[in-house]
């Protein structure tokens, strides 16, 4: 019995199979343009995107845009197998700081001529959304997104412990989050922190590198590493400091851990991306926004950026149907659209704030637009910076020698640049 | 069931990797008759097996990314691998990795078969099931449904064990305890199919065995060891073997559970082929160190099966 | 249910026999199996909770109040029936072929004495020492090759023959006792009549668990469906659970459990429906 079922069952597979690959070889037509375009925005933002995608395929009879919506971790574990036969879509969009390795490995078509014409709407895009699509003085894509960081906080938690004034400096920071750390059973764990800073893949990667430039540090300048500086070291011992002895922050948790403390109500403030309004809102906890508090030197914070850019897997048609889609999308009526549906700040500065200013999440991140920069633009090997970054601060959040670990992360992170 | 058999079976466990031959017909005809059993298998395994291992092969001399230009490079992905302080790294992370899990799991599967092969013991088929049962959980629910269980926050053991005064902590992020972690989870994954395999490997041994060193007078413990463990030898090169080969190439739920951290305490060698691969488009590279991989793992498996398919010849 | 009757008097009996060591490995089992199968129970029970519940502190095993929202909402954001359907369809059928060709070449490897036999077997052994991830780009480019990105063939054929079956399989051939098949050779039945009507069904219960065990691996495969399918029509289950993460990488877990447990129910039912054959059998008959 068992035996015959299963010789029947790999027969009816076979039929099937060769069946399948027989239907499977659609051809080329002749007709318009079809474009695959992969992004990974799955929330109310991918609906105002297809919204977008589809007044474009309305108001062009010759090309046709079919979006698939993935993971934004799945672009990256399929885009190059797929452009590797061919078969990748002809625009991909994807975190900011993948751009330049795929850019420098020759996946993406260059958009200077792009940029150079007028009717490409790009004249006006914040320049560090651009600085971040630049490898070596080319340019390799066009921004579907940039904000700066912000500080995420619980209203209702802030009146509870009785700070009225969103702090303005880092001390003032420090001041509100002790007094908002609540330890009620005296256990020396807090049940609630005053903020959560992850010390480890934070939040598009870019609490520390915010934290740094607060202080006049950074991590990579013109192509050199500059991670060792007595502004660094400062900067680190501060806020480990601040974490290990006053316990402001939980420790050894990341970007995604911090999300859940803040949305669970178990962080009064948190540093992260627009979304956070939505996740906020879905869990009942009344937020509001606020820049990150300046640091001693000045106040910055990193951006996150996504990047669209147009593959090589595209005949030269498809790649000026691309740049149509483009320039399309950057025009001042999608800009708008994209910036209320999405939750981000436009991309293009002379959209002015009154035109955004119906969606409050939006108008308090355009305020403080202006001071966000590009992470790490067009650094090829981001990968070996970013977990050198990390290893540094998680390591100096758990009170190792911060001199010692700066050298150690100057080293890698130069060697990184240099590879 | 037993009736099916002969009733004196003259039983001669197979060799490992030899194993006992059968001479009927001419060679030719022999080879003319196995080529026909083995092509299909070996036709889809040349095609889409052997053919990408030649390719990845190539391209481990080439500065390949995968798409467009590439270049050969001779020996310096080669080169690379072995004096990258990173892949050092990995490598020892890998060594820690399989040895945390293989004899863990090993013992584990061969200990609760050997129990549950007892007749004695009551509700055998309810712990056989749930023994089993984690195996049909993917490695990325696994790893999710355990980093829920062991959250520092909200985790249920950690809770509990708080309750009884241990504090766990965050163990994920913790550099000593975040490898034993994911080698447990692996464990808890897949101990299941290897105690199948061993039960099926304890049904295997003649009783007639057992009841001949029975009326020498032989205990459990001469019977278990004397009988079991060298008629178990030839499953438990099987099984060592794949859980070694299983354990090299430890990837999923690490890349699930710390992502290669706390800072590249758990990165293994898979990992760095993933990343290199995958995130720093370095197909070269990534291809030389797979290859280097395969070489460690085949000159390990060998010496696993002449070490432990060897012992049962004394048997016979 | 008479299994299960039978089952409980059997234990009664044996419950009457009980020696104290007997008693110590029956609680050690009980411990053993708690922990093992409290995982399984955290996914279902937490499918079942409130999003509120799901991060509450203190935690609990079993839900307060029991919700079918995560349910819901699986079902209606992601087409969940058409990614089972090629689950079904892309595991069913590397575990068909696979079981056909397996059996073939371990039946060679095992009973017939051939030249290079051994070679072969070491060099099938190898493939499997090379990561998956090294090869996964000239497979890909062989499968797009042969047109069949995005089709069942190109999820299936790669994977219709694997050396850890062959080797499997090949070890049961092996401890198969040498005179079954005399008799059916003085007959004089080809070495294919043998095969089929001699060897594998003497092999059934290797059989099913070689099938049980790439049907579970190719089910819950994550990378291969999402590598080779771009089109989320073709995905499976595993690979469509992905999109259940949320922006920045949050996973609701009250929705993520829900969907692991729509993913591992049709697993846990085939599993029941060959377990009598399967690990009854072993315990009956081993699998030889």
């Amino acid at each position: 019995m068992t035996r015959t079922r299963i010789w029947t069952g790999a027969a009816a597979a076979l039929a099937l199979t060769a069946a399948v690959a027989g239907c499977s070889g659609g051809g080329e037509d002749d007709g318009p343009v079809e474009l695959t375009f992969w992004h990974g925005y799955s929330e109310a933002d991918g609906d105002v995107l297809e919204e977008i995608v589809a007044d474009f395929n309305a108001s062009h009879d010759d090309i046709t845009i079919d979006t698939e919506l993935k993971t934004w971790d799945s672009i990256d574990d399929t885009l190059l197998t797929a452009l590797s036969a061919g078969e990748g879509p002809g625009l991909v969009a994807m975190p900011a700081e993948r751009l330049p390795v795929y850019a420098s490995k020759g996946a993406f078509a260059s958009l200077d001529d792009f940029y150079a014409d007028e009717a490409s709407n790009t004249a006006n895009l914040v320049p560090g959304a651009v600085e971040m699509e630049e490898v070596e003085g080319e340019k390799f894509g066009v921004p579907s997104g940039f904000v700066p960081l912000a500080v995420y906080y619980n209203t209702a938690l802030f009146e509870a412990g009785g700070v009225d004034e969103f702090p303005q400096t880092w001390d003032e920071w420090v001041e509100a989050a002790k007094r908002l750390t609540v330890d009620e059973d005296g256990d020396g764990t807090p049940e609630q922190y005053g903020v959560v800073l992850p010390d480890h893949a934070t939040v598009a990667n870019g609490l520390w590198p915010s934290l740094f430039y607060g202080n006049g540090g950074g991590i990579v300048d013109g192509g050199e590493a500059v991670i060792d500086s007595p502004e660094n070291a400062e900067t680190l011992e501060f806020w480990s400091g601040a974490i290990a002895a006053d316990q402001i922050s939980p420790t050894g948790v990341d970007g995604i851990g911090a999300d859940e403390l803040f949305s669970g109500g178990k962080a009064a403030m948190t540093v992260g991306g627009p979304w956070m309004a939505s996740i906020a809102t879905e869990n009942g906890i009344d937020y509001a926004i606020a820049p990150l508090p300046a640091g001693p030197a000045e106040q910055a914070a990193s951006a996150i950026g996504v990047s669209m850019a147009v593959t090589v897997d595209t005949s030269r048609a498809e790649q000026a149907a691309a740049e149509e889609f483009l320039s399309f999308f950057l025009n001042e009526e999608n800009s708008v659209k994209w910036s209320l549906g999405s939750g981000w700040p436009p991309l293009r500065t002379d959209i002015p704030a009154e035109a955004v200013a119906e969606n409050p999440v939006v108008a308090s991140l355009t305020e403080i637009a202006a001071t966000g920069r590009p992470l790490l633009p067009g650094v090829v090997n981001s990968v070996d910076v970013l977990s050198a970054v990390d290893e540094l601060t998680q390591r100096a959040v758990a009170g190792e020698d911060v001199d010692a670990l700066l050298a150690e992360a100057q080293a890698e992170v130069q060697a990184a640049l240099e590879d | 069931m037993s009736a099916d058999h002969p009733p004196v079976r003259r039983y001669r466990p197979p060799a490992p990797l030899g194993g006992r031959r059968r001479a009927t017909g001419s060679p030719a005809g022999r080879n003319t008759k196995a080529l026909l059993f083995l092509a299909p298998a070996l036709i889809v395994l040349g095609l889409f097996v052997v053919w990408p291992m030649i390719s990845a092969l190539r391209l481990s001399f080439t500065d390949a990314s995968g798409f467009g230009r590439e270049e050969w490079v001779g020996l310096e992905n080669y080169a690379a691998v072995f004096t990258d302080p990173d892949i050092l790294n990995a490598v020892t992370n890998t060594v820690l990795y399989t040895v945390l899990f293989t004899p863990t799991a090993v013992i584990a599967a061969l200990g609760l078969a050997l129990l549950l092969n007892s007749p004695r013991m009551p509700f055998r088929s309810f712990f056989r099931t749930a023994l089993f049962v984690p195996f049909v959980v993917s490695f990325a629910v696994a790893a999710f449904a355990w980093s829920y269980l062991i959250d520092p926050q909200v985790g249920l053991v950690n809770y509990w064990l708080r309750g009884m005064g241990i504090r766990m902590g965050n163990v994920l992020e913790d550099p000593t305890w975040a490898m034993p972690m994911v080698a447990f989870v692996a464990v808890w994954k897949l101990f299941g199919f290897y105690f199948v395999i061993f039960l099926a490997g304890l049904q295997d041994i003649p009783n007639s065995l057992y009841e001949a060193a029975r009326m020498d007078g032989a205990g459990p413990w001469s019977r278990l060891r004397n009988i079991t463990l060298p008629m178990l030898s030839n499953t438990m090169a099987f099984v060592l073997v794949f859980a070694t080969i299983a354990a090299l190439q430890a990837f999923d739920q690490i890349y699930v559970m710390t992502g290669g951290g706390p800072y590249g305490n758990t990165q293994t060698v898979v990992m760095e082929i993933y990343e290199s691969g995958f995130r720093k488009l370095d197909i070269g590279f990534a291809s030389a160190l797979s290859y280097v991989l395969l070489v460690a793992t085949l000159i390990l498996s060998l010496v696993q099966f002449v070490f432990f398919g060897r012992r049962e010849k004394d048997l016979s | 249910m008479s299994a299960l009757g039978g089952t409980l008097t059997t234990a009664r009996r044996r419950l009457r026999e009980l020696r104290p060591s007997t008693v110590l490995a029956t609680l050690a089992l009980v411990v053993v199996s708690a922990i093992v199968l409290l995982p399984i129970a955290i996914i279902v029970l937490t499918a079942f909770k409130p999003a509120g519940e799901v991060n509450a502190f203190p935690p609990s095993l079993l839900p307060d109040t029991w919700t079918l929202d995560n349910l819901k909402e699986v079902t209606s954001e992601l087409p969940f029936a058409r990614l089972i359907g090629n689950s079904f369809l892309f595991a069913g059928g590397v575990t068909a072929f696979a079981l056909v060709f397996d059996s073939l070449a371990a039946y060679a490897l095992a009973r017939i004495d051939f030249t290079g036999r051994k070679v072969l077997l070491v060099a099938i052994i190898a493939t499997l020492m090379i990561p998956f991830q090294a090869t996964l780009i000239p497979l890909y480019q062989l499968v797009a090759d042969l047109g069949w990105v995005n089709t069942y063939a190109g999820l299936i054929a790669p994977r219709a023959a694997d050396a850890f079956g062959i080797f499997f399989l090949r070890q049961f051939f092996l401890a198969l006792p040498r005179d079954i098949d005399a008799a059916a050779r003085m007959d004089g039945a080809g070495e294919f009549r043998i095969f089929r009507s001699v060897v594998l069904p003497n092999a059934m219960p290797a059989l099913l668990t070689l099938g049980l065990f790439t049907f579970v691996n190719n089910w819950n495969d994550l990378l291969w469906p999402l590598v080779f399918t771009t089109d989320a029509e073709m995905g499976t289950i595993t690979s469509g659970l992905t999109l259940l993460t949320g922006p920045s990488g949050i996973v609701p877990h009250g929705v993520m459990m829900a969907g692991s447990l729509i993913a591992i129910v049709p697993l846990v039912v085939a599993f029941l429906f060959v377990q009598r054959r399967f690990i009854e059998n072993i315990a009956t008959t081993g699998l030889k």
